[in-house]
């Protein structure tokens, strides 16, 4: 059976190698497709559950991206007084305030890319929150102890690795997941640590004689309120706290989770053209392929196949066709993928979450099962038909040697 | 009653295309080792004849009989299994799979019958003893008529069935290459099958154990039927007698 299978696909070498290219390609692109849509969607929800917080403050002066800023903070050397925490804390229906103290970027040249490495102070709340998102996460961090993103220190961001910062040197606390962020260059450390090394840059003295002691400044608030519906009350009276702005995480998220949801929707409906489309040309050929050689499937009844075996034959070429097809699919799909992966990434403000090897499995034996089950869908109609058919009448009209 | 030795009857058999009744009445009987011819005009139905006793095509009405059991009350599964393993059938164009070679080929109702392996060696053999030894990898569009139809006999008794059913299998074919091919039929019974053959030509035909002819839709015994000749016969007479003049030689693969 097998033989005559593969005797047969041969034959049609050029037919079968479109049947398995066109197969391939659609295997590939909803491969990909699906993986680039999950992916973005976890990443979301990763950035949702990093910023951890309804609002943002900082001060009036920052001029920030708050799409950025969401996920990382404020990326700006501007300050606003310590103080000011205090009173956030006091407004009514604020659960919790984090304050983050902002010291500096550092350019790293490395590689040949140019990134930015910013170096911030969180407070210990916040460490524990970024702890859980971590498979290496640690609850606390000692002064001299830092979290490094997930695309800083490779190989060598191990707990306890040594790092010199501006002329210290620190230990690695733990490494954060990738997440296609900010956060993925930015090293986090202890808010007075933060502040101690950004009094002693020379750099920077300057910002101190205007704005006072770094003891005394903070860069950004971050807010959580008690209930949502509170939000616009509480953002209002954030507002006149003094010189501050205040960012809705909300709305700003909703806004950027609404332009990415467009982006998922345009990816998965591409997908899905792609897939309908090669669904259909895949019917329409395995059922004109079955049609068109009836008077071998004839000539197989009449040699002493039963239906169901002829059933079996028919079907068993468009597994072996649409199967080849999947495998030859899937690399092509990840090549795509891992493509619009580094698209992706090199605009790092894209929350984006690399895919699990259970995501992998499921999105590739999602691909693979449905262009199978289609293949056999497509090729077992006109397969009973064909068997159905006398042998006698129908090998009259096919065309065999 | 069907006895032990009748291995394939067709009773009060009729089969109609459209409006045209092609078999009236047609009833036949064959025991295993028994030879039989069938001449008749063409069109009169002697493939549709074969066709039904072969189990490829059903009958309108009437029964036909294989090995003690009625077929038309048989399941798809068990009439398959029958025309596997108790009919050769020669198709008259030849109807080899052009993308097998010629050994798989041959090998065909094996590989259905799922003992494709079992049976290499005997196709071999086959092909050998009908001088197409050399030609097992050949596919089937580099050979000739005669070697083609000489596979597709191969093919047909390639799981020893108890019945050759061969229609008009020296048609288009020389005298020689024709003679070969009905010396190797007609030496079948012998070797226990029995061969139901149809053809065109008197003098292979007058070689069977029963010699019948088709005409109007009925059987008639052919040496009754035969006095007034057919067009067909007129032709055979043309065609000298093939059989005569080849027997005692040897088959060979020459073209
Ligand atoms: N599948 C078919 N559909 C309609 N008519 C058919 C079919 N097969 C055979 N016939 C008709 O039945 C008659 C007998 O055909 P056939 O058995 O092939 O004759 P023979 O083999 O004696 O030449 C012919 O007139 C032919 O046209
Ligand atoms: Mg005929």
């Amino acid at each position: 059976m097998i033989r005559l299978i593969l005797a047969g696909l041969l034959r049609r070498r050029w037919q079968s190698t479109a049947t398995i290219l066109a197969v391939g390609l659609g295997v590939g692109l909803l491969f990909a497709a699906v993986l680039l849509q999950r992916g973005l969607q976890q990443g979301l929800e990763l950035g949702r559950q990093r910023l951890g917080a309804d609002l943002l403050v900082v001060p009036a002066t920052a001029i920030v991206d708050p799409d950025r800023a969401l996920f990382a903070g404020s990326p700006l050397n501007v300050y606003m007084d310590r103080g000011l925490g205090d009173k956030v804390k006091a407004i009514p229906g604020v659960r919790r305030t984090e304050t983050q103290f902002f010291t500096q970027s550092l350019r790293l040249e490395c590689c040949s890319v140019d990134t930015e490495i910013r170096l911030v102070g969180i407070e210990a709340g916040v460490v524990s929150r970024l702890a859980a998102m971590s498979r290496e996460g640690v609850p606390s961090l000692q002064s001299d102890e830092v979290i490094v993103g997930g695309r800083l220190l490779g190989g060598v961001g191990k707990r306890g690795s040594l790092v010199e910062l501006l002329g210290g040197i620190f230990k690695v606390g733990f490494r954060l997941e990738p997440s296609g962020t900010a956060l993925d260059y930015s090293i986090l450390m202890p808010i007075d640590t933060a502040r101690k090394i950004a009094g002693k840059s020379e750099a920077l003295q300057f910002l101190w004689k205007e704005a006072g002691r770094p003891e005394n400044l903070i860069s950004a608030i971050l807010v959580e309120v008690e209930s949502e519906g509170d939000i616009p009350r509480i953002a209002e009276e954030l507002e006149r706290i003094g010189p501050v702005k205040v960012i809705r995480a909300g709305e700003t998220f909703q806004r950027f989770k609404k332009l990415t949801d467009a982006f998922i929707l345009v990816l998965a409906a591409a997908g899905a053209i792609t897939a309908i489309g090669g669904i259909v040309y895949l019917v329409s050929h395995f059922a004109s392929v079955a049609w068109d050689r009836k008077g071998e499937w004839a000539l197989y009844r009449a040699l002493g196949a039963s239906r169901s075996r002829t059933v079996a034959f028919v079907v068993g070429e468009a597994v072996v066709l649409s199967g080849s097809g999947a495998i030859v699919g899937l690399p092509l799909g990840y090549a795509f993928f891992c493509w619009g992966l580094s698209r992706l990434a090199a605009q790092n403000a894209f929350p984006f979450v690399p895919p699990s090897a259970e995501l992998l499995a499921v999105a590739a034996s999602l691909a693979v099962v449905l262009y199978v089950l289609v293949g056999i869908a497509s090729a077992a109609v006109p397969a009973v038909k064909v068997a159905r058919l006398e042998p006698a009448l129908t090998m009259a009209q096919g065309d065999i040697d | 009653m069907v006895s032990a030795t009748t291995f394939l009857e067709a009773r009060g058999v009729r089969r109609s295309f459209g409006t045209d009744p092609i078999l009236r009445d047609v009833n036949l009987c064959i025991r295993s080792g028994e030879s039989v011819s069938i001449t008749g005009p063409s069109g009169s139905g002697k493939t549709t004849l074969l066709s039904i006793l072969a189990l490829l095509l059903k009958p309108d009405a009437g029964e036909v009989w294989v090995a003690g059991s009625e077929t038309s009350s048989l399941s798809d599964r068990e009439r398959s299994r029958l025309r596997n393993q108790f009919f050769g059938y020669v198709f008259q164009a030849t109807h080899l799979v052009g993308s097998l070679p010629v050994l798989d080929n041959v090998l065909v109702p094996a590989l259905i019958a799922g003992s494709g392996r079992g049976r290499r060696d005997y196709a071999r053999s086959l092909l050998a003893g009908l001088g197409l030894g050399n030609r097992e990898n050949h596919l089937p569009h580099m050979l000739s008529l005669g070697q083609r139809r000489r596979v597709a006999l191969a093919r047909a008794l390639v799981l020893e069935p108890p019945f050759i059913l061969a229609d008009e299998p020296t048609n288009d074919l020389d005298p020689r290459r024709a003679g070969q091919i009905a010396e190797f039929l007609l030496g079948l019974p012998a070797r226990g099958h029995a061969l139901v053959i149809v053809t065109h030509d008197r003098a292979l035909a007058n070689e069977a154990d029963i010699r019948l002819d088709l005409h109007d839709g009925v059987l008639r015994d052919a040496a009754e039927s035969s006095d007034e000749p057919s067009v067909d016969e007129t032709e055979a007479a043309v065609l000298h007698d093939p059989f005569a003049r080849v027997r005692g030689t040897t088959l060979d693969d020459q073209q």
